[in-house]
């Protein structure tokens, strides 16, 4: 498991001559402006922008989701309009799943992968930093929607043909909509296949597959779910496009077509997307739970091999969402098989997190608490959706309440309140700081009563018969009192999560004041902790050695022959110092940026003009160009020449320097 | 580790205790409505079935929901510990395969004893019992296989009664283009009790999805597609329904209901909907000029009824049908699915404007108010994509038109005679708020 080195253009032994082909190509050095943002490769702060840019779309669906429960706090609310109710309700949706969960989930795996298998940054730099400025700029040109689009996509996040069709949307929100996922779909797809390549081929010596931390390996399986996903929904929007651009016929039922071909295409996607969403925070929760339980996470292997079965049989289920629209008796009775049984290894889950716990010694850290209220709320989510299972009982749940009770628990409690633990427990890796752990308990005890008092609600108003995505209610079906209950409720998250933006700036004030959290503040496992903290641009020092499973816990601990857990080393003593310099990194370069800047003005110019295209597509082209031909690297930058030789100081090992002269090199 | 003192921890279980009672009242007081729609109440053999298979399966979920979250606070309480020192170490256990062999394994039989009964279930709500009716309708015998076909629209529900034929898919051929029904009635269907009815489930333009939850689960319609359900109702009542598939601006406001008779009831409910509409006193001449094909203008006359139905041929038949006044030159409706509610019995019916609003107040009395409103701005009582179309659209849902007050009572006093008005228990029964 070689640990390969971004190459040199230069082989030991041959001159080395600074080339500067065009100035444009030169590739810009490192700093710490603003410019440095725009054109960085560090996997670092690339996971830190997807991390800031989730947490605003997270503000801009949230504040969404309040006016849905304003609406929805009184019967026959005239609030918003019928049209405005639905796009705002599409928007949530859209929002919440492809620009506030997936990208936080990003951040996290942008951030934690290498720092987890040893590695200096993800194998594909260039092409990392194309991933977050492609996402972002779908991300924007979809919410640019509501400015130039004459409002949002008014079609449900699942936007179901032929509703999505031009006669029955004519305004440009389902444009905006269909290209916008497919310039966030370039992002996760290329984003997939590098977090791929550096899992499988950077690790650090010794870190054998099944030494990763639980957390690399959901990841793993959620790029590898992205990967194949990805390309199908991909296909569905092209499709889409082409109906409400250039008049197919695709989902015209006049011409023929079965509006079932999207709901198929949508959920062959759809569905693996639950996981993509989900098998995050399950890693995040598995690296939580055993840190603050003193206890090794207990049945690792189950614990993969679940995770794997999860992502093989989360392909198999797509069809439950669509036990109503006839499909069949057979192909109901199949697909509903499937997914109860996708519910045992989602057990297996639960109950090893479960005996992690047991017998461990508990220490409830804000991060523990969302970790454990994780385990609990997706449990309260995965037995609803054994409900929905039962293909005769979904016919009177689906399209209800119930189901926006159940994804949300699923979603939110499963994933979201993961998610937020994630925050606390690596804040201080990433910002050198810790955020406040009293108010960070207020923050988890005011969401989880704000979250359950939203959603638990809506588990009684589906089964009283309350559709989705009606825009009011008549007073009368019993509806009025849990919608009230569920309004005030989404108002205490709207606090919480003021409060956790409030918490961010006022531990960053603090911090000044207090110590430094050191490399290891929680005493944790994994190899992110065995270097300094905030991490040094270049990781480590030195690239780790992998003995075993925990090895970071295991320089710190060893287990003597009374099987007692003796402590070996300060933490502080055996951590990496991070003071190495000449580490050879990769460059930056803006031209993902530029790339990134033509596909919106593609996307605008197939709406409005088509002239807009072209110059899209020639931004787009010179930034390809351009990134093909600028240098490797900084012609002038010093890289691992300590030794003043003019060569590579590649290690001593022949087989890794033949190794690396063959690697084409990378991003 | 600080253990917690026993009187304590029965204080706090009894705190626990108040605070469960506490919400089972909170629950039970937010229940206690009409709740029309309740998905726990089954009120036929097949919604019965499917509640059967729920009940237990939540009981059971329930019961896992304790052990795993009660678990965790349990641990949770007994395990933890305020900061850790430095010999503080529990047992270092990485693992337990029998454990793991067992918790694999169980949720596994306990899934495939709930699959079990999943596929039972679903074989038997899937089967249909084939049967005839025979209705006498004026002194003829029709047969009716009992089936309706239902067809959504944006944003009401259309039901389309065929006598004397075998209503299969490749009978009734093209969805879009359905033949012409004997009887035909919008947002209410009348079913007799004790009697399976198979429904046919399409669409005109967008997905909808059919909704009776007392009577059975949800159906799609699909546009092209007839989706095959059923519907069978023990006793006489009014069932409420929802369309339940996003279908555009008004989905909240596309509502139905299946009104359930006795079969005698029924059959007079048909003979009733087979009369052709009456003619208004004052308007012969001209209904007769119409269906001469010489139609010419309406007389001065003093009968409002005469004057609604003169407005009706020049403003709504365009898109709106009644049997007897506009069927020789229907070309359909110019809507842009073609079609609009019959307006043949229109008066029989209890609601309109896809079941959101009564037709008559609990008196008995038509609803002048919220019919006049509907007629004269639908697009402000009930949200639709009728108005301000460019070139070449054609309206979803009802346009305005522009009439005047005295043009609207008109139309209002003639509606109001198209069929038999229905007694006041149904109107009652039948009302939305």
């Amino acid at each position: 498991m070689a640990i390969i080195e971004e190459p040199l253009a230069l082989t030991s032994g041959e001159p080395a001559v600074a080339e500067r082909p065009l100035g444009v190509l030169t590739r810009p050095q490192g700093g710490n402006g603003w410019r440095d943002w725009l054109s960085t490769v560090d996997h670092k702060r690339i996971g830190i922008m997807y991390g800031a840019a989730a947490m605003f779309f997270f503000v801009v669906g949230g504040s969404e989701a309040l006016l849905i429960r304003l609406q929805l706090a009184f019967p026959e609310q005239g609030l918003l309009s019928g049209q405005l109710y639905n796009e705002i309700f599409t928007m949530h949706g859209v929002t919440m799943v492809f620009l506030f969960i997936m990208p936080l989930a990003a951040a996290f795996a942008n951030y934690l992968i290498p720092l987890q298998i040893g590695a200096r940054d993800v194998a594909f730099p260039r092409l990392n930093a194309l991933s977050f400025w492609v996402w972002l700029s779908g991300a924007l040109f979809l919410n640019s929607s509501w400015l130039v689009g004459g409002g949002g996509a008014d079609c449900g996040w699942f936007c179901y043909s032929p509703n999505s069709g031009i006669v029955f949307s004519p305004s440009h929100g389902v444009d905006f909509y269909a290209l916008g996922l497919l310039i966030a779909g370039i992002a996760s797809l290329v984003s997939s296949i590098n977090l791929i390549v550096t899992c499988l081929n950077m690790r650090a010596p010794g870190m054998t597959l099944f030494r990763m931390p639980v957390l690399t390996w959901m990841l793993l399986i959620t790029q590898f779910l992205l990967a194949f996903a990805l390309p199908v929904i991909t296909v569905a929007l092209f499709l889409l496009l082409f109906d409400r651009l250039f008049d197919s016929q695709f989902f015209d039922p006049a011409a023929g077509a079965d509006p079932l071909l999207w709901q198929h295409l949508f959920w062959i996607f759809g569905h693996p997307e639950v996981y993509i969403i989900i098998l995050p925070s399950f890693g995040i929760v598995s690296e939580i739970i055993p840190t603050f339980s003193r206890k090794p996470i207990f049945g690792y292997s189950f614990m993969v091999f679940s995770g794997i079965a999860i992502g093989f049989m989360g392909w198999g289920v797509w069809a439950h969402h669509m036990f109503v629209s006839g499909i069949g008796p057979i192909s109901v009775v199949a697909f509903s098989l499937a997914t109860m049984f996708i519910a045992v290894p989602t057990g297996v889950k639960i109950l090893n997190w479960l005996a992690t716990m047991w017998g461990g010694a508990l220490r409830f850290t804000t991060a523990m608490l969302f970790a454990t209220a994780t385990v609990a709320m997706f449990t309260i989510g995965g037995l609803s959706g054994v409900t929905h299972a039962l293909a005769p009982a979904d016919t009177q749940q689906t399209d209800t309440y119930y189901i926006v009770a159940h994804f949300h628990y699923v979603i939110f409690g499963g994933g979201v309140i993961g998610l937020m633990g994630g925050c606390y427990f690596w804040w201080p890796k990433v910002f050198g700081y810790m955020l406040d752990e009293r108010r960070g308990k207020w923050h988890f005890w005011t969401m989880l009563v704000g979250f359950n008092l939203t959603f638990g609600p809506m588990h009684v108003l589906g089964l009283q018969g309350m559709s989705r995505r009606i825009d009011t209610y008549s007073s009368g079906f019993g509806f009025e009192f849990w919608n009230l209950v569920s309004t005030i409720g989404s108002f205490i998250i709207a606090i919480s999560v003021a409060y956790f933006i409030y918490n961010i700036w006022k531990s960053k004030r603090e911090a000044v004041d207090r110590p430094p959290p050191g490399p290891d503040p929680w005493d944790a496992r994994s190899l992110e902790w065995s270097i300094p903290s905030p991490a040094p641009v270049h990781n480590f020092d030195y690239v780790p050695v992998i003995e075993s499973q925990d090895d970071w816990w295991f320089r710190k601990y060893t287990i003597n022959d009374d099987d007692k857990v003796v402590r070996i080393a300060d933490p502080e003593m055996v951590a990496q110092k991070g003071d190495a310099t000449g580490v050879h990194l990769p460059s930056p370069s803006f031209w993902p940026l530029v790339l990134a800047l033509g596909l919106p003005l593609v996307a605008y110019g197939l709406i409005f003009n088509l002239w807009l295209c072209v110059i899209g597509g020639i931004l787009a082209a010179v930034a390809i160009y351009s990134w093909a031909l600028e240098p490797v690297d900084d012609p002038d930058a010093h890289h691992d020449d300590s030794d003043g030789d003019g060569a590579d100081d590649l290690p001593n090992d022949p087989a890794l320097q033949e190794a690396s002269r063959d690697d084409g090199g990378g991003g | 580790m600080n253990r917690p003192s026993l009187p304590a921890m029965r204080h706090a279980l009894r705190r626990v205790r108040s605070l469960a009672v506490l919400g089972l009242v909170v629950v039970a007081s937010g229940c206690a409505s009409d709740a029309e729609l309740d998905t726990l109440k089954p009120r036929s053999d097949v919604a019965r079935q499917i509640d059967n298979l729920l009940d237990p399966v939540l009981y059971v979920a329930g019961v896992v929901m304790v052990i795993i979250c009660g678990g965790v606070v349990w641990l949770g309480w007994r395990r933890r510990v305020k900061n850790y020192e430095d010999d503080e170490f529990p047992a270092q256990i990485h693992g337990n395969n029998t454990l793991e062999v067992a918790w694999t394994a169980i949720p596994a039989v306990i899934m495939a004893i709930i699959a079990a009964a999943t596929v039972i279930t679903q074989l038997a709500v899937s089967e249909t019992e084939a049967n005839a009716m025979t209705i006498e309708v004026d002194g003829d015998a029709r047969t009716w296989e009992p089936k309706v076909v239902v067809v959504g629209q944006q944003w009401w529900w259309e039901y389309r009664y065929y006598f004397d034929v075998d209503v299969t898919e490749d009978w009734l051929g093209d969805p879009l283009d359905l033949p012409v029904a004997d009887i035909v009635t919008s947002s209410q269907m009348v079913i007799p009790t004790g009697e399976e009815i198979e429904l046919l489930v399409t669409s005109r333009d967008v997905i909808h999805s059919h909704w009776i939850p007392a009577l059975n689960g949800k159906r799609d319609a699909r546009p092209g597609f007839f989706s095959p359900w059923k519907l069978e109702a023990d006793e006489p009542g009014v069932y409420f329904g929802q369309c339940t598939e996003f279908c555009g601006v008004s989905h909240s406001r596309m509502r139905m209901q299946a009104i359930a008779v006795t079969p005698d009831a029924f059959g007079e409910w048909i003979n009733e909907q087979m009369q052709p509409a009456e003619v208004p006193a004052d308007a012969e001449d001209y209904v007769a000029a119409l269906r001469s094909g010489e139609p010419s203008p309406m007389g001065e006359t003093d009968v409002a009824s005469a004057r609604g139905l003169a407005a009706f041929v020049d403003n709504c038949s365009s898109c709106h049908l009644v049997d007897g006044v506009n069927d020789h030159d229907y070309q359909g409706a110019s809507t842009e699915t073609g079609s609009a509610p019959n307006l043949t019995h229109f008066a029989s019916r209890t609601t309109f404007a896809g079941g959101f609003f009564n037709l008559y107040n609990s008196d008995g009395t038509i609803n002048r108010d919220d019919l006049a409103a509907w007629i004269r701005n639908p697009g402000d009582v009930k949200d639709n994509a009728a108005d301000d179309l460019a070139d070449g659209i054609a309206p979803r849902g009802m346009p305005t038109l522009g009439l005047s007050e005295r043009t609207i009572a008109d139309l209002v006093a003639y509606l109001e005679t198209l069929g038999t008005k229905p007694g006041l228990d149904l109107i009652a029964a039948t009302e939305v708020e």
